[in-house]
């Protein structure tokens, strides 16, 4: 019985029905009557060219809108030379829907992983350069708030000289009141005068102050950036959202290991400069009940919501005591009063 | 062959059921390998709605591949958004100069660039056309353009930038003659499409939206006052008795009624122009000795987008993967075409194939079917 196909040529659209005939070799077969090319054409040729119910097409290849389509499901010696419809696409095919999908699950959150773990990579790649013009940029922002006075900004350099601050590192009071420490890109610093006012001592703004060195020895800042923006940070040209970037480095969420790490490093450096840790302990353990308190909710959450306490950060701190060390106090007591008094008795600016 | 008038030349059959697995495997392909999969993806759909889809005697055939579609959006990544990017820190690194002629060759440079976009986007949906029309296959005979689409890009930015112009009056010109410069670019086997669309019947629609904020301001403003003089004044024109809203209340709750008013007004009526506008362009479409009409009227654009935002939000989103399957739906149950076609006059097309997919459609986030 013959079996007669739809056909196209590819030439013209006129429709042909002739029978395909397989041949003696069973690797071709030919088209006849009709008016069809008779061919010979290699069953190898043969390309799917989708299905539906019963009807099956075929192209060929090399020869664009050539197909001969079955009407019914073709007999056994010609269907076994077919190509296998392709479903999902050819390497899926492969292995199967499910399999497939489990494997490139699997390959999925291995990359997602790796995507997580891409912002420090590529803030170490950011030339120090860069940064630093940055860090200047989101700074020069702040300079209405600045504070400065000779005695204050002496008190601030032997302060940073006792931590062993580096060279590309500038520290800057600007009044605000709210409690909170920032460590903007390039080296930038920031304490906020509601931290030096709200410190019992000079020994509680040294350890916020090196906790803050923490995170700029470890380019936090820059890292907290990227994870924010994005490559639009690096091919955006960063100038145009330099106010952005300032608001949402005062409110980053580091991670914990990020703080832990900037944590163990103001440790080393209080250690190294003989400052009692005491007080930073005593500090969070203030904050922390300070923040139960409604009544002062807003200045405080500041620093909460950017550096989460636990108890464990303080237990940190007070374990790194060493006994029968004569610790001495971060700054004397004119020094401590110059940083007090460095951003005056005016109202702070509106932010 | 002649019209077939009965049934319609063009015919739907597809099932939402036969297409659900498709849909849902789809979807499920595309969250594992994180969207990269949504280009074979496309392909399937596309390949399932062509093939259920009947012109006079026979299906049309989708023969576009995920590959092609995924190297035409890598090409284009490379070659114009990596040069793009380039440009933007060019410019980043002028402004930060601060010389006022840097500034300047700055602000230059990103007139040029938006510009350069803008013309791109119209290359981009030239292109997209002719790749579709390329793809598609009845009879054994495929679509295309020789046009490159440049110099419809540069049309695009001229005719919109002016359409705009003018207190935007223009647009309907601006998408009208583009629609028409578009498709007498393309043809079909052996014939070229021609389309003639005017924008008669356009402008009154047009003017009704562009009127709309206008007569809402006026009204919201005349409420307003209206709504003050009764709040301020209860006492008085009811001799003593204490008011029974304040007005402010009031002034809220009108300024919140017309607030949604104007949306759904401004939708209505945004609708309205479009079923206008594409039942015009393509029943002054032709091919060959074939006349096309699109029956859709703005009543029958409002059952689509209703059901299908019905359809997204009740389903929670998973319905969206069914967007595409009835806007096809939708499109071809109301094309019409009459005439005759002479399948031995109906040779292959002699055009080039484009060698990639829409990826420059793609990259610029333009949507598609």
């Amino acid at each position: 019985m013959e079996t007669r196909v739809w056909h196209y040529d590819g030439r013209s659209g006129e429709r042909r029905m002739p029978a395909i005939v397989p041949s003696a070799d069973e690797r071709h077969f030919m088209l006849q009557g009709d008016g069809a090319d008779p061919g010979p054409y290699a069953f190898a040729d043969l390309e799917p060219h989708g299905h539906s119910h019963h009807e099956r097409a075929f192209g060929l290849k090399g020869r664009p809108g050539w197909r001969i389509t079955f009407l019914e499901f073709p007999p056994s010696e010609i269907a076994v030379h077919l190509p296998k419809p392709a479903r999902y696409g050819a390497w899926i095919d492969r292995f199967g829907l499910w399999r497939s999908a489990g494997v490139l699950a699997v390959l999925a959150l291995l990359v997602v992983g790796f995507t997580l773990k891409l912002p420090p990579l590529i803030a170490r790649l950011i030339p120090v350069s860069v940064e630093q013009r940055m860090g200047r940029l989101i700074v020069g922002n702040l300079g209405t708030y600045a504070c400065a006075s000779p005695q204050g900004d002496s008190a601030l350099k032997a302060l940073g000289a006792r931590l062993r601050q580096g060279d590309d590192v500038t520290i800057r009071v600007v009044h605000a009141p709210m409690i909170n420490a920032v460590a903007f890109p390039g080296g930038q610093v920031v304490l906020f005068d509601g931290l030096i006012q709200n410190a019992k001592s000079p020994d509680e703004v040294a350890g916020v102050l090196a906790h803050e060195l923490g995170h700029v020895a470890h380019r936090d800042g820059m890292e907290s950036l990227i994870r924010q923006y994005g490559l639009s940070l690096l091919l955006g040209g960063f100038d145009s959202n330099i106010s952005g970037y300032g608001n949402a480095l005062l409110n980053a969420r580091y991670s914990r290991k990020a703080e832990a790490g900037a944590d163990g490093y103001a440790i080393g450096r209080l250690q190294a400069a003989n400052i009692s840790p005491l007080p930073t302990a005593a500090l969070f353990a203030r904050l922390a009940k300070q923040d139960e308190d409604p009544g002062s909710a807003g200045i405080l959450l500041n620093y909460l919501s950017s550096h989460p306490l636990s108890s464990s950060r303080e237990r940190q701190f007070t374990q790194s005591v060493r006994p029968g060390v004569a610790y001495k106090p971060a700054l004397d007591a004119a020094q401590w009063q110059a940083l007090r008094a460095m951003c005056g008795d005016r109202p702070a600016p509106a932010l | 062959m002649d019209q077939q008038s009965e049934r319609g030349a063009f015919e739907f059959y597809g099932s939402w059921r036969e297409y659900a697995p498709i849909a849902f495997t789809n979807l499920l392909l595309t969250i594992v390998t994180l969207g990269l999969y949504s280009f074979w993806a496309r392909t399937r759909t596309r390949r399932y709605l062509w093939s259920q889809t009947r012109f006079i005697d026979d299906r049309l055939e989708w023969t576009g591949t995920g590959r092609e579609l995924f190297f035409g959006y890598l090409l284009v990544m490379v070659l114009v958004f990596v040069p793009l990017a380039g440009i933007q820190l060019l410019m980043g690194a002028l402004v930060s100069r601060g010389t006022q002629s840097a500034a300047a060759a700055a602000g230059l440079l990103f007139v040029l660039l938006y510009l350069f976009v803008f013309a791109l986007g119209g290359v981009a949906i030239f292109r997209a056309l002719r790749y579709r029309l390329s793809r598609t296959y009845w009879h054994g005979i495929r679509g295309g353009s020789d046009d490159q689409g440049f110099r419809y890009g540069l049309s695009y930015l001229w005719r919109t930038m002016l359409g705009s112009a003018a207190f935007g009056l223009l647009v309907p010109w601006a998408l009208v003659s583009l629609w028409n410069e578009r498709w007498n670019a393309m043809s079909f086997g052996p014939y070229a499409f021609r389309s003639g669309a005017t924008t008669d019947g356009l402008m009154r629609r047009y003017l009704l939206f562009y009127l709309l904020p206008v007569l809402v301001g006026i009204g919201a403003v005349v409420l307003v006052v209206l709504a003050i003089a009764f709040g301020f004044n209860p006492r008085a024109a009811q001799g003593g008795t204490p008011a029974s809203f304040t007005p402010a209340a009031a002034v809220l709750l009108v300024g919140i009624a017309l607030y949604i008013l104007f949306f759904v007004f401004f939708g209505l009526i945004a609708l309205a122009f479009y079923a206008a506008y594409f039942r015009q362009g393509i029943g002054n479409l032709t091919l060959g000795a074939l006349e096309f009409e699109f029956t859709a009227r703005t009543r029958d654009w409002l059952k689509l987008a209703l059901g299908t935002i019905a359809l997204v939000v009740c389903t929670l989103g998973i319905g969206t993967v069914f967007v595409s399957y009835r806007n096809w739906a939708f499109f071809v149950r109301h094309l019409r075409a009459y005439g005759t076609l002479e399948l031995d006059q109906f040779t292959q097309s002699t055009t080039r194939a484009p060698g990639q997919g829409e990826g420059l459609f793609d990259s610029l986030d333009m949507g598609a079917f």
